[in-house]
């Protein structure tokens, strides 16, 4: 009895302990599946073409049971519609033969039309999948749209719409230094704030978090003029300049939180070695911030990776500057009647972020505690 | 202990930002400044030296067009801002490529989804470009009024334009600026609303007949019903936009229960929607929108269902819809492989009260002029003549304005036709809401009816909404 006692404790522990362990990864997939099922659906649609996509789901690729035609014939001549039919030996009204009605043996008369120009299928319940995906949506975002257009003579000829290359390496032009940039500023600038004394730092660095809640929306106009009255406008280092500018608050702030965390001894013990602050800089802070600025480095990514409006207004949509965003949103044409393609191109348009994300993933859940915790 | 050396890290940070202002002001010293672009006066002009006949018509020999095809504006850009995106655009660069060969002038066209967003902060910036492509006149009023375009009569005699253009598109070109009327701009492309869609061969073949009245059209949707399917398919989702098609249907509805003087009333914002006029127009769009089983998905699905996707239903063999009502540029959405004249048509949304004709709702795209120089002039005079859309029409996807435009040009028969019945209309009208002021044309007008529509709120309160939006 006393042994056996805390051997039952010990396996009740343990079936309480793979039980809560359950409950939380059933929880946790079931929240991941969530998130994950729209995008799995806008992959699939992706894959179908338009007409499919405007008549049947997306989910209808999975093996599903669907009414299926056996035969089918003209509406019999003899019969009026407006009363009570018999069909294929089955008695209804129209109404009820537009529903459909089963028999008993597992099948379905079907009245397809109207009343003038029905149809009669008779049905029967089977499993089937759609597969009949294209690569037409991903070979018109990538290759661009063929247009194929009358002269005023009547022949016909081909133009090949802008492909998303151009734009894709605008996009990299203008987001790889709109995160540099900042990232170098912010840096000099937090190790500026927290390790050295200097009158006005509290009030500068006040200015800078006060900066935060500025919404960029109101400083397009001043500063397009700005950059009207410099010639600015429409260059890359416009927007870089715009970006930069846009990101600093935030940049400075959350690198601030890091670097003043880390601890004093070190740097003391190299200003007592005679390093100089700008040794300091380099040699010790920078290289230990490296989870923050990673983590930094992401947001302000993929941020200007997402942008449509500040390129919008600083470079403008000329085909030869524009950014993916803005290729994207004019693949769909001036109507909005190309809307199928739009799934494609965000695929195409997510490769880039996706694979940043991944590669600097490690610093990332580091980097998000930056300055949470301070000693 | 660190005061020493603290100097050295503000050195650091004031370095890089003087890098950075280096890099702009490197900028700054080719062409110091551009102020005053978007209002120049006919004579201070940034053109080039060469070739400058000193602004005014009496300058060269012949008018700006005849002089950029003698090749007096060679090598010039002119810029333009406006909706044209993907196919538009290719065919819009397609059609002037003749034009650019022709003069030397390279007419560069920036289409942008977000046009309307973006020309404000452009035009307040001082960074307009030389020509605006506005397809809604009431955001052009606002800046006819800042005084910031060109009245194209200061190059072109109003006895030209009369020749090129009927006076009605002249005179819905007439905008009111700070010191007097302006003719804003001139008319490029338009499209032609009052239309009803359906799907030829079945329509035939099921033995309905084509509505010349208002009555015929109630009693054939009704006899669509009673054989088992959905007269018509509507849907007026379009994402920020979602509500235009219903406006739509009110101003064709307007044009045909009520005088012109009244619909262009109402379009100022003298005639409120609260009215018995405007309020029997929406009655009347109820009977065929909330009337059951006459709208495919019924009412509910209307305000859901984008405006591109409506017509899909008409396409099914047989037919799920039978009837839609939506300008020419829908054949854009229908299925790849459809053919006009064979697997679809459109007739005239029919007349409701025969005193007031045949009109037509249309909707079009303006050409407005922000920079004044020598070879802007000569392409808004481009504009103003047939050849300027010749590859469009034959591409298909617009109709022409311009009076010196030829039927055969049209490459596409449906569009053809269309053109021909607009020659013929007794009366046509802009679309009411795109020239109203943008908190109602583009804002509360899409919105009461949207919410109208889906059941929200009831009629009147919908209407006073509007009205109360109108800014005074």
């Amino acid at each position: 009895m006393a042994t056996q006692q805390p051997v039952q404790r010990k396996q009740r522990r343990n079936w309480r302990k793979l039980w809560g362990q359950f409950l939380v990864e059933a929880s946790l997939f079931f929240l991941v599946l969530l998130w994950t099922i729209p995008t799995l659906g806008i992959f699939i649609s992706s894959f179908r073409t338009p007409w499919d996509i405007q008549t049947s789901g997306w989910w209808t690729v999975l093996p599903h049971r669907e009414w299926q035609v056996v035969e089918e014939f003209p509406k019999p001549e003899n019969i009026d519609p407006d009363g009570v039919m018999e069909i294929a030996g089955v008695v209804g009204t129209f109404e009820a033969f537009r529903q459909g009605i089963e028999t008993p043996d597992g099948r379905r008369i079907i009245w397809i039309g109207n009343k003038r120009l029905g149809k009669i299928q008779i049905q029967e319940l089977r499993w089937t999948m759609r597969t009949d995906f294209t690569l037409d949506n991903y070979r018109a975002v990538l290759g661009g749209k063929t247009f194929e257009l009358k002269a005023p003579d009547g022949s016909t000829f081909t133009v090949q719409g802008d492909n998303l290359i151009g734009a894709f390496l605008n996009s990299l032009t203008v987001a790889v230094p709109s995160t540099v940039i900042p990232i170098l500023i912010a840096a000099f600038a937090a190790y500026g704030f927290a390790w050295m004394n200097f009158p006005g730092r509290r009030l500068l660095f006040i200015l800078v978090v006060a900066l935060l809640v500025v919404p960029l929306q109101i400083a397009l106009v001043p500063i397009l003029q700005d950059y009207v009255k410099l010639n600015l406008n429409g260059t890359f280092l416009a927007v870089w300049l715009a970006h930069t500018g846009f990101g600093l608050p935030l940049a400075t702030y959350l690198l601030f939180n890091y670097i003043r965390s880390l601890p004093r001894d070190i740097l003391e013990s190299a200003f007592i070695d005679g390093a100089s602050h700008f040794t300091i800089f380099t040699r010790l802070v920078l290289p230990l911030s490296v989870p923050a600025l990673a983590s930094f480095a992401i947001f302000q990514f993929l941020w200007v990776w997402n942008d449509y409006l500040v390129a919008l207004v600083f470079i403008g949509a000329k085909p030869d500057v524009q950014v993916l965003t803005m290729r994207i949103a004019e693949m769909v044409g001036s109507r909005g009647n190309d809307w199928h393609l739009l799934t494609a191109g965000a695929f195409v348009s997510m490769v880039l972020p996706l694979i940043v994300f991944f590669s600097l993933q490690r610093y990332f859940v580091r980097g998000l505690l930056a300055g949470s915790v301070k000693g | 202990m660190y005061k020493k050396t603290h100097w050295w890290s503000v050195l650091a940070v004031l370095l890089v930002a003087v890098i950075v202002l280096a890099a702009c002001g490197g900028g700054s010293g080719e062409e110091t400044t551009e102020e005053g672009t978007t209002e120049a006066p006919p004579t201070a002009t940034t053109a080039p030296a060469k070739g400058e006949g000193g602004g005014e018509m009496a300058g060269g020999e012949g008018s700006y067009y005849e002089r950029a095809l003698a090749g007096e504006f060679k090598g010039t850009v002119v810029t333009m801002t406006g909706p044209f995106t993907d196919e538009d655009a290719v065919k819009f660069n397609e059609s002037v490529r003749e034009f650019e060969d022709a003069t030397g002038i390279d007419i560069q066209y920036e289409g942008s989804k977000e046009f309307e967003a973006t020309i404000s902060i452009r035009v307040e910036a001082g960074d307009a470009p030389d020509i605006v492509d506005f397809p809604q006149p009431g955001l052009l009023g606002t800046f006819v009024k800042q005084g910031k375009v060109v009245d194209v009569r200061a190059f072109l005699s109003e006895e030209y334009l009369r020749q090129q253009y009927n006076q009605s598109w002249l005179d819905m070109a007439t905008l009111e600026g700070p010191d007097g009327p302006v003719m804003a701009g001139v008319w490029h492309r338009f499209n032609a609303k009052s239309l009803v869609w359906y799907p030829k061969d079945d329509f035939e073949a099921a033995g309905y007949e084509i509505p010349t009245t208002w009555d015929e059209l109630i009693a054939l949707s009704d006899q669509i019903k009673a054989d088992g399917d959905t007269p018509w398919c509507i849907g007026i989702e379009s994402g920020a936009a979602t509500g235009w098609p219903a406006t739509d249907w009110m101003e064709d509805i307007m044009l045909r229960t009520t005088s012109l003087e009244n619909y262009d009333k109402w379009v100022r914002g003298e005639l409120p929607f609260s009215s018995p006029e405007v309020k029997h127009a929406a009655e009347l769009m109820a009977q065929i929108w909330f009337t059951e089983g006459y709208v495919y998905g019924g009412r509910a699905a209307i305000a859901t269902t984008f405006f591109g996707d409506a017509p899909a239903p008409m396409f099914e063999e047989p037919p799920k819809c039978w009837l839609h009502r939506q300008g020419n540029f829908i054949t854009s959405f229908f299925p790849e492989g459809v053919q006009a004249g064979v697997d679809y048509d459109f007739f005239y949304f029919p007349p409701i009260d025969e005193a007031y004709g045949k009109p037509w709702l249309v909707a079009g795209d303006i050409m407005a002029m922000f920079n004044d120089r020598p070879e802007v002039r000569a392409v808004m005079e481009y504009f103003t003549r047939g050849e300027a859309l010749k590859g469009w029409l034959a591409a298909g996807g617009a109709l022409s304005p311009h009076k010196d435009a030829q039927i055969d040009w049209y490459g596409d028969p449906v569009e053809r036709r269309i053109a021909e019945l607009v020659q013929d209309a007794t009366a046509f009208r802009f679309d009411g809401s795109d020239l109203m002021p943008g908190e109602v044309g583009a804002g509360s007008f899409w919105k009461a009816m949207t919410d109208w529509v889906s059941g929200t709120v009831d009629l009147d309160t919908a209407l006073a909404e509007i009205d109360q939006s109108w800014p005074r």
